[in-house]
């Protein structure tokens, strides 16, 4: 099985985590992405945003379980061919969060460029915004090690 | 996940005349956000729809540049179970009525 291992240093990412367990919380009642069911009746719709509920907060569980003890002990995450798909996931769900909860204020052509002004931002915000590019870079990684897994699992 | 298949050109179900015209054809339409990366949209199109690394940029730059892109048309209860799948990856993704048929 391809496994990678990640060291992360402790002092940046632990504090991101509260950030990151807060909006995840919040993932078991609301979809991360707002979505238009069209004309879709409503006993279907529910059944349908149920199931995706379900399904977030399962990936969202996965993530919050790369954060255990031997990541407070050593500061090293795995991913493998098991937790790749429903990280991968999660990490966008939190993302999307994170642009809905803290990052509204930033337009879109700055937010998918980067191009932001962090000495401008409030500390809630600075913090969400590298909860924002942390969540992206473990994507990366996943997406540049992992994807084959995921394409063909 | 359901797979199509390695593609060279955007899928499209080759419909009988009588499905066509009892449930018309319906595009599964994958809409812009700032905030999914690139290449986990298009890990996302080669997993959902079999594309190959050719076809998922091509949609995936669409969707950037045009703020929407067609990935997918044919039956209505498959364009939604596409749907469902590409909501589950938590992309913005819509079922509309393809109607030039």
């Amino acid at each position: 099985m391809k496994r990678i291992e990640v060291k992360l240093s402790l002092p940046v990412v632990a504090p991101l985590l509260d950030v990151i367990r807060q909006l995840a919380d919040g993932l078991g009642q609301k979809l991360a992405a707002p979505q238009d069911f069209g004309d879709i009746d409503q006993e279907f719709r529910d059944a349908w945003v149920g199931d995706l509920l379900n399904g977030q907060s399962k990936d969202v569980k996965a993530l919050l379980a790369l954060f255990d003890d031997e990541f407070f002990a050593e500061g090293i995450v795995a991913f493998d061919e098991d937790n790749a798909e429903p990280i991968v996931r999660a990490c966008a769900a939190v993302r999307l969060r994170l642009r809905e909860v803290y990052l509204k204020g930033l337009d879109d052509d700055a937010l998918e460029g980067g191009e932001v002004e962090l000495e401008q931002m409030s500390e809630a915000m600075r913090k969400a915004f590298m909860c924002y590019l942390f969540l992206a870079t473990v994507q990366e990684l996943i997406i540049q090690h992992l994807d084959s897994s995921i394409i063909e699992s | 996940m359901t797979k199509a298949g390695t593609k060279d050109s955007s899928p499209t179900e080759t419909l009988s005349r009588t499905e066509v015209k009892l449930g018309g054809v319906w595009r599964v339409v994958v809409l812009n956000d700032p905030v999914n990366l690139m290449s986990y949209v298009m890990m996302v199109f080669k997993k959902i729809f079999g594309f190959n690394e050719t076809v998922a940029r091509r949609h995936m730059l669409e969707v950037h540049e045009q703020g929407r892109s067609v990935v997918w048309s044919g039956l209505r209860e498959k364009a939604e179970a596409y749907v469902y799948t590409l909501q589950q990856w938590h992309l913005t993704a819509v079922v509309e009525l393809d109607e030039t048929h």
